[in-house]
Order: C-alpha cells, then sequence, then structure tokens
C-alpha cells in the first residue's frame, strides 16, 4: 500500500531523502504497517511527539491503510 | 515590597500618589485592574466617556528577576464588548512601573477640549507630569516612538504605551502599543478597543523612565533565588518551552491547526489552509535567517522562553515584529493570504496605526465575504485598511471590527462572541476552545483558557477535540489558571511547562512568597484567579451580559466544517457550568 509521510519542525530533516521540507512524501509499505514502525524506520529522536493520521490524533498502535496520511510533530505550541 | 496607585486625572489634569489599599494587596496585573475597574467604573458608563477608567498594572512579580514576570495587564470597559476588559501585553512598561514602586497607573476623565494631546511622563524618582503634545495628534505609533525619543536625555532608559492614529479615532479595534527592549512600539494590548479608551482621554503616549533602577526588593531574597531557579529549569527542560518557541517562534501552530482541520481558512468556511506551510513558522525563521533577521529574543527583559522575532523586509531592515501566529493566521488563512511578506505589510499597517491584528483579519475576511473583495487580495485588503487614516470608507468601517463590518455589508457568518472576533482555532473541531470563546467574559478570547494544550498539542494530557466531553472542565480550570498567572505576571506560555512539571507550579507561589513576604500556597493562588473572573463576571452581569451572551453564533451548531465536517456540540448545560463557582467565591469576597 502507499501512504504519505509528512514531517514537521525539526523533525523534517529525518525524511528518508535527506532534503527536509514539510511536503509529505509517499512510502510503499505492507499492509498493517503501523505508525510505530514507520517512526522506527525513519529513526526519529526518541522523544515526545503528536502524531494525526487523516487530521485525527494517532497511537503508534494505529494501523496504516492505502491513501493515508501520516504527519509528525515534535511537541509545539504558541498562541 | 511597597505598591503605590498613580492616579492621573485628564479632566482637571492632576495627578496623585496614593497607597495601594489593605483589601488589594494579594492583586497585582490582572486581578488588580479588574479590581479597580469593577469598583470604579458604573457599570452603564459610556466605554468613551470621563466615567470609564484605564488601568496599567504590572503583576505581582513584576519588576524582580522571575522569568517571564514583566506582563502587563490593561484594563476598562472595553468599547468593543461593552463589557469589563483586560487586555495583556509584553514590553517594557510593567518592569519599569513596578520599578518606581506604582502598582497601577489609573487613568480617568476627559479633557474639555477634544483636540488637546498629553504625554503622561513618569521619572525614576516617581516624578510625574503631564505635558501638552497637540503636535502629536495623529502620528502613527513608529512615528510616535521617534517624537519621544528626542524629548528624552541621552542614555536615559525608558519605556512607552502609546495609542495611534485609529485610536485617537474612536475605532473599536484600537489597541494600545508597549515598546519591547529595542524601544519598538510592537508589543500590543490589542483586544477590546482600549487603544481608543485611551484616545478618548486624550492620553497620546505614557513614558517611563527606570532609569538606573535596580530589581524591586524581595522580603527573602536568597528564597527567591531558589524558587526562581527551580522555575527557570522546568521552562528549559519542556519540549515546548526550551525548544518549539524560541525556534519558532508561536506561528510553529500553523502547520498543526492545519493539519488538525481546525485552522479556519476563508472566514471560518474550511479548517486546512492550502498555503499553511508558505506562512508556517518553519519557513518564517527559514526566511528570516536568510534576510539576516532577529530569530528569537524576549518582548521584554527576564524572558527566557524568547518566542519574539523581527521580520525583515526583503532588504534586511525592520519591518515589524513577528508576524504572530495570529497575525499569520488572521490575515493569511482567514483572508486566503499565503505570503508572508503580504502578511507583513498588512501588521506593519496594524501597528503603526495602532488596530488590534487579531480583530481586523477577522475583519477582512468578513469583508471579503461580503464579495466587496476577492480572498487573497492583500493589496486591496491593505488599501482598504488605510483608508480608515482620513476617515475614509471602508476602512471607518473596518476598524470598528468584524460586527460592525458584517453588519454594514450584509455578511451571514460573523465569527464574534460578545462582540469580539474569534481567534485562529475554528470551534468546531476543537470545542474545548469554543467554550472559551463562549463563556469568556473578555469576549472571544484564546488565550483565557487555551484549551489547545490538551485539545491539539499533548500538553497537559488529552481531551479529545473532535467530542463534546470534559470540554467545559478543561475550560474552566485553564481559565481560572490563566487569570491567575495574569495576575501574577507571568507569561502565560510557562503554562506549557507547569501542565506538564509539578514543581514549577510549586515554584510559582514560592517566588511569589518570597517576594511579597505573605504566606502563597497552590489554593491561594487559584483563589486569586476564582476571585479575578468574580469580577469580570459580576461587572458583566452589572452591564447587562446574561447566560444568552455566553453562545457561540449559530452557524458554528449548524454549518459542518470541512475536512472533519464537524459541528460544535457542547451543550448549553454545559457552557452555563463554567462558572459555576461565583456565587460562592463572591460570598467569600463579600462582593455582589
Ligand atoms: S514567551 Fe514570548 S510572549 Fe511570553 S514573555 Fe517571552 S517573548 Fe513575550
Amino acid at each position: 500500500m502507499q501512504i504519505r509521510v509528512a514531517l514537521f519542525a525539526h523533525l523534517s530533516r529525518f525524511q528518508p531523502d535527506g532534503e527536509a521540507g514539510r511536503e509529505p512524501r509517499v512510502f510503499e509499505l505492507p499492509e498493517g504497517t503501523t505508525v510505530g514502525a514507520v517512526i522506527e524506520s525513519l529513526g526519529l529522536p526518541d522523544e515526545p511527539r503528536v502524531l494525526f493520521v487523516n487530521g485525527r490524533h494517532a497511537e503508534e498502535g494505529t494501523v496504516l491503510s492505502e491513501g493515508d496520511r501520516l504527519a509528525i510533530f515534535p511537541p509545539v505550541a504558541g498562541g | 515590597m511597597k505598591r503605590d496607585l498613580l492616579r492621573v486625572n485628564m479632566s482637571d489634569l492632576s495627578i496623585t500618589r496614593e497607597p495601594l489599599p489593605e483589601g488589594w494587596h494579594r492583586y497585582g496585573g490582572r486581578a488588580l485592574t479588574d479590581a479597580i475597574v469593577f469598583s470604579e467604573v458604573p457599570p452603564d458608563a459610556d466605554p468613551l466617556g470621563p466615567d470609564n477608567v484605564l488601568v496599567f498594572s504590572p503583576g505581582l512579580l513584576g519588576g524582580t528577576s522571575a522569568p517571564n514576570g514583566g506582563r502587563i495587564s490593561v484594563g476598562a470597559k472595553s468599547p468593543l464588548t461593552g463589557g469589563i476588559k483586560e487586555s495583556n501585553s509584553g514590553g517594557q512598561a510593567a518592569h519599569a512601573l513596578a520599578r518606581i514602586g506604582i502598582g497601577a497607573v489609573i487613568v480617568s476623565g476627559k479633557p474639555a477640549d477634544p483636540l488637546a494631546r498629553y504625554c503622561l511622563v513618569i521619572e525614576a524618582d516617581g516624578s510625574a507630569s503631564l505635558q501638552r503634545v497637540d503636535e502629536w495628534a495623529g502620528l502613527g505609533n513608529y512615528e510616535l516612538a521617534d517624537e519621544i525619543a528626542a524629548t528624552r536625555p541621552e542614555g536615559d532608559r525608558y519605556a512607552t504605551i502609546q495609542t495611534g492614529p485609529a485610536g485617537e479615532a474612536g475605532a473599536k479595534a484600537a489597541g494600545i502599543a508597549i515598546s519591547d527592549p529595542k524601544g519598538y512600539p510592537n508589543r500590543f494590548a490589542g483586544r477590546g478597543g482600549l487603544g481608543s479608551v485611551m484616545g478618548s482621554k486624550g492620553l497620546k503616549a505614557i513614558v517611563i523612565s527606570d532609569k538606573g533602577l535596580p530589581y524591586t526588593e524581595h522580603a527573602d531574597k536568597d528564597a527567591f533565588q531558589a524558587a526562581l531557579k527551580r522555575f527557570a529549569s522546568a521552562l528549559k527542560e519542556h519540549a515546548v518551552t526550551g525548544q518549539a518557541l524560541p525556534t519558532y517562534g508561536t506561528n510553529v501552530l500553523t502547520n498543526i491547526l492545519s493539519e488538525a482541520g481546525g485552522l479556519p481558512t476563508r472566514n471560518f468556511s474550511e479548517g486546512s489552509f492550502e498555503k499553511a506551510d508558505d506562512v508556517g513558522g518553519e519557513r518564517q525563521r527559514e526566511t528570516i535567517l536568510a534576510r539576516g533577521g532577529h530569530e528569537h529574543h524576549g518582548c521584554h527583559t527576564g524572558c527566557t522562553i524568547q518566542c519574539s522575532r523581527y521580520w525583515m523586509d526583503k532588504d534586511g531592515h525592520y519591518k515589524t515584529k513577528g508576524p504572530e501566529y495570529e497575525t499569520v493566521w488572521s490575515f493569511g488563512a482567514d483572508c486566503g493570504i499565503g505570503d508572508l511578506d503580504e502578511i507583513a505589510d498588512l501588521d506593519r499597517a496594524c501597528g503603526n496605526l495602532g488596530l488590534d491584528t487579531i480583530e481586523m483579519g477577522a475583519t477582512m475576511a468578513v469583508y471579503m465575504d461580503s464579495g466587496k473583495l476577492a480572498f487573497g487580495d492583500a493589496k486591496g485588503a491593505l488599501a482598504a485598511l488605510l483608508s480608515g487614516a482620513e476617515g475614509g470608507e471602508p476602512g471607518r468601517v473596518l476598524w470598528d471590527g468584524a460586527l460592525a463590518t458584517g453588519k454594514a455589508f450584509g455578511v451571514a457568518h460573523i465569527p464574534v462572541v460578545k462582540s469580539q472576533a474569534l481567534p485562529a482555532y475554528d470551534p468546531r473541531p476543537v470545542m474545548g476552545i469554543g467554550v472559551t470563546y463562549a463563556t469568556s467574559p473578555q469576549g472571544a478570547d484564546h488565550t483565557a483558557g487555551y484549551t489547545i494544550t490538551a485539545n491539539i498539542l499533548s500538553v497537559g494530557g488529552n481531551v479529545d477535540p473532535l467530542k463534546p466531553e470534559g470540554q467545559a472542565e478543561l475550560s474552566k480550570n485553564l481559565q481560572i489558571a490563566t487569570a491567575m498567572l495574569d495576575s501574577v505576571g507571568l507569561c502565560i506560555f510557562v503554562a506549557f511547562a507547569v501542565l506538564d512539571i509539578p514543581d514549577a507550579f510549586t515554584a510559582i507561589h514560592d517566588m511569589v512568597e518570597a517576594h511579597t513576604g505573605d504566606p502563597w500556597d497552590p489554593d491561594a493562588l487559584m483563589q486569586l484567579g476564582k476571585e479575578t473572573l468574580v469580577f469580570e463576571r459580576l461587572f458583566n452581569e452589572k452591564a447587562g451580559f446574561t447566560s444568552a451572551d455566553d453562545r457561540l453564533p449559530g452557524f458554528f451548531k449548524t454549518v459542518p466544517l470541512p475536512p472533519h465536517n464537524i459541528v460544535f456540540q457542547v451543550t448549553d448545560e454545559d457552557l452555563d457550568s463554567v462558572f459555576d463557582f461565583v456565587p460562592e467565591t463572591a460570598a467569600q469576597m463579600g462582593v455582589s
């Protein structure tokens, strides 16, 4: 299956192409892949993060489906 | 810690200094401005008439070296909402006032001559005078700052508080500018039209010199330093206050709100903006660095989080601060504008005219929604904004805010509560913030109870933003805590660390206790927040507000917002539960 992965703030440099930038990259993954497995394959630092799948909060155990958009943020805030 | 009230009467031009009344000695900042407005302003007063007062108050920790402890509260009856208003700002003024021993400046009355302009000058030795400055009439905030600088002695250290042409014109969206550590008049007590209260009193500027003055004295210096250290390390340790805010500024929020579908776009008709990343905090940082700008500093000395930054134009010259997230949203996504230079032009124009960027961006989006101007037309927006300067149209209507504009141009969806425009989070996919917008005595105000923390950012727990459950409780607790921080004088951004690190909260009351010499504990801090809100709710009640005013505009409950296609679902009963503590707390305070 194909999903899109977008990484934000200082995490964007962990995109596999090394190009940084916030635009999503297409990932080809086996059915049943979890969010946590993607995080591991990206080698993201072991720190808190905020996860969204299709604009809804997700967990590391969330199972991805064809066409999903996964977005990963470090802890951020403002206002 | 000695604190006085400085009373400035603009009717007879007298200035008197008196000790803070005994009953108010645990109040500072927002609690003190509220207590004064509650006690001294008739609820039916004309906000631009002589019976309104304008109050400036540093928090309890003002003038100290407490991290982020130099915020100022500005209070009055609001010309925009018709209710009580507390507008909070950074800048240097709070520290300067506190170091002179002033707990609040209370400006009352109104000069007989509407063309008269005055500058209140408070010197470091505590002497104060009103100087006639009619020639400053109509000056924009940046030119005004230059004129003030020319009157000051070489090597002076001073802060300014200013109103621009919008405030002099009585515009309901006029804010009050406060100078930052470099002297730029770019920090704002923006919301609620307080700039026009200042203008109505003929008070063009306040200058406060604190040259040579030390930090305010502590009752127990060693205990204060020990508590300060713990507080500072919590701010450093937390990922948001230690890393994200200093690195990217408040605008780091644009991408995450757009991702969550909660970034109001084109007058609250969509929840994600296709150009979010073109105007977000990451792009802002890259551009500022490429142009040689300042990418992080404090809006006042002593701020350790340092979320502020300067935007430079393409030639590397200072243009404006930030722009902050709220401004990038209001003139960006909400107006369909996807270019940071265009947003910075609008921000600069508002800063110079003295207009609240939240209200004005939301207003421009309402104006665009009327079909008079296309979404995304930044040049047209700037021209419309500037047209108000000569009293021209449509600017002079726009300067009165989103409600006035929506009514004048027949717009169906006007996003206001208590006549004040909603800020940068749509209450449909972020239901907690809808509770704050609806119930805050301030009108729609995100800072009053910032539920984005648990709703979106996973700070201080998690409350699903797409469901109505738990939102009223979340908003209530945050509204109380925020009223407390605003009274202590701490920037509310410390809350991101305080919500996750318990010792940071303990350190706050330890700092207040060591500084003031009075006993403080967690309950006392929360009581301070509650008492502050009691003043606000009771004033509004007397001014005619009812539970019908604690509601969102109807379309948020009937028109679903893409991409989640959801409406606001918190019940009226839940909304009415937020201030259930008021009768009991009011009885304890002996006010009604
Ligand atoms: S964190 Fe930002 S808003 Fe708060 S005091 Fe510091 S610079 Fe000002």
